[in-house]
């Protein structure tokens, strides 16, 4: 490839991250308290979504490209959320928000049901903590998402997105000693291969 | 009396008859888990003849969290942070049902500063769920104003609540003994300035929705649900009362300090949607004028009656308490064996009974009414699996 041509698609991958970044449609998929507070930030006055571009709330799978997973999810659950995620077209993304989708939360011991951590079932591209989270963090969680497809995914290698670098400075610390250390430790862990995630059959293995 | 079990897939795919002259089909369409007018992750098998409904099939387990199960592991303070991802719109409630169990149980007494305190909160939160459903109830039937209307005012109890409990929606404010934390300071004057701020906003959404000719068309003579219906399939709360049937927990057997104030229970006369539409409008009234009875009369006192620490033994023996969510009765059953953890631990929740009447009152009707039916059913699924 020469230089002129492989130019112009990078400047193509810019314009159209930026374009997708700025334009996500959520689906409205809520099984639990989660759901509430994804209302409250994506629709209601006061935490206003659409600064974002991410507050066209599609009730089918197909006109979506953002799964906010909210709230818990349960085995007999699995395998319709997988069948939502196929149902999205590419490039799809997904946000998971609460304990309950990150580990089990409340319900990781002595539940029977409960999928301890929605990654087992769907590659997710960022985790937003809380117990449901409150609008802001669930704000900060799409804006994370928006940098990562901004930074990510190029022509060349779909589904490869890179994740931003979001720690706070600790104090005792030069800015350049950390951006050092973190940029030498993140370097081999900075990029998620969704296609990969994808494959993972950890969930299938389990039998209920 | 027979009891005739079924499965979904019996009834699915009916045994073949003989060929009639005019071949008509029903034929099944699935509501969910994934869609926007269930409120959740509640599936609903429609069995259609054409465009009517001939029989609905509500299939659960969809967001089963074994919360029963997991309460047998658990100390009578540790099971109330479940309530809360029960039914998440009235956490308080469900909060002060199970400590209300188990202070029975262990024979605990509270102070009235407790009570007041816990009424108060709780009708607060009543009038903030009541809001949600209004909401979402426009937004199902295709009025998305409502939808802000509804939120907008949502945040103001929230942003009150939060200051006093310290989380938005699961708050695990009430714990047996007592309260987590006293009041704010800042609790009651925002209160006051919030049911002036309401009152007039209450009107409002009575001149933007209730009298809307299109939402009057939609719900009136729709999903009518008889008294003898209602007492059969063992719905509480607003459905029930829509129902002719004037059956409160806070009147018939009082908590709190609910014997202490005056409020009016609104009861439907047809029960269709619009009376249970009405009802909740009407409850939110009540509750604020209930709150303007106790926010200048709580008393001084203590807000925890128990040390902290101190270990829960249930004594041996079954436990049952009810209390009036903003969706029914919510029923606690405790069976103890002396130890701290409870040996069975049941939840009789509102939704669960609530929903059945969906198999009676949307047969014969249309999808869409069944959309306004659900809606004004005002289920939290969660409660309905658990």
């Amino acid at each position: 490839m020469t230089g002129q041509s492989s130019y112009v698609l990078t400047s193509m991958d810019r314009i159209m991250n930026w374009a997708r970044a700025n334009s996500l449609w959520p689906l409205a998929f809520g099984t639990s308290c989660c759901a509430i507070e994804m209302m409250m930030s994506s629709m209601a006055s006061r935490h206003d979504l659409s600064r974002f571009g991410a507050e066209v709330v599609r009730p089918t799978p197909r006109q979506a490209d953002l799964l906010i997973l909210a709230g818990t999810i349960v085995k007999r659950m699995a395998k319709p959320l997988r069948v939502l995620y196929e149902q999205m077209p590419e490039p799809r993304y997904v946000i998971a928000t609460g304990a309950c989708t990150i580990s089990g939360g409340p319900f990781t011991y002595n539940s029977y049901t409960t999928v301890r951590g929605a990654d087992e079932i769907i590659p997710v591209d960022v985790f937003v903590p809380g117990c449901p989270p409150r609008p802001e963090a669930l704000i900060y969680g799409i804006m994370t998402l928006q940098k990562m497809i901004k930074t990510g995914e190029a022509y060349g290698q779909p589904y490869q997105r890179r994740r931003p670098i979001t720690a706070a400075l600790p104090p005792g610390m030069t800015q350049a000693q950390l951006q050092k250390e973190i940029a030498e430790f993140l370097e081999a862990h900075a990029t998620i291969d969704v296609d990969k995630a994808a494959h993972n059959n950890r969930w299938e293995k389990e039998r209920y | 009396m027979s009891l005739e079990i079924r499965t979904l897939s019996e009834i699915m795919n009916p045994p073949q008859t003989a060929d009639s002259p005019l071949s008509t089909q029903e034929y099944f369409v699935n509501m969910g888990p994934q869609h926007p007018a269930t409120h959740g992750v509640l599936r609903l098998v429609l069995k259609m003849d054409g465009e009517t409904i001939r029989e609905v099939i509500p299939v659960l387990g969809y967001i089963h969290r074994s919360i029963e199960k997991m309460a047998e592991y658990l100390h009578g303070r540790q099971i109330v942070h479940l309530t809360d991802r029960m039914d998440y719109l009235s956490a308080l409630a469900n909060n002060w049902a199970v400590s209300r169990a188990v202070e029975t149980a262990m024979g605990v007494q509270t102070n009235p500063r407790i009570e007041t305190i816990r009424t108060l909160i709780c009708e607060l939160q009543r009038v903030q769920s009541h809001q949600l459903w209004w909401g979402v109830l426009g937004l199902d039937l295709g009025a998305l104003t409502s939808f802000f209307y509804g939120f907008r005012d949502r945040e103001e109890i929230t942003d009150i609540l939060e200051e006093t409990t310290g989380a938005r929606l699961t708050m695990n404010y009430i714990q047996p003994g007592g309260l987590m934390f006293d009041l704010h300071p800042n609790f009651v004057p925002r209160v006051k300035a919030f049911i002036k701020y309401f009152r007039p906003k209450l009107d409002e959404y009575e001149t933007l929705l209730s009298e809307n000719v299109i939402l009057q068309e939609r719900l009136r003579n729709v999903g009518v649900l008889s008294a003898e219906d209602a007492i059969g399939y063992g719905a509480t709360g607003p459905v029930l009362r829509a129902s002719g049937i004037p059956l409160d927990l806070r009147k018939q057997q009082p908590y709190g300090v609910y014997d202490q104030v005056e409020f009016s229970v609104p009861v439907g006369t047809v029960g269709d949607c619009w009376d249970r539409y009405w009802i909740r409008i009407e409850e939110m009234r009540q509750s604020l004028g209930i709150i303007e009875q106790l926010i200048d009369n709580i008393p001084d006192g203590k807000f925890m009656e128990m040390k902290p620490a101190a270990k829960l033994k249930l004594p041996a023996g079954s436990f049952y308490l009810q209390i009036e969510t903003a969706r029914g009765s919510l029923g606690v059953f405790l069976q103890g064996t002396g130890e701290d953890i409870p040996h069975r631990c049941h939840f009789r929740s509102p939704n669960f009974n609530n929903l059945w009447s969906v198999t009676k009152t949307a047969v014969g009707g249309k999808i869409a009414d069944l959309v306004a039916i659900v809606s004004t059913l005002d289920l939290v699924i969660p409660d309905v699996d658990r």
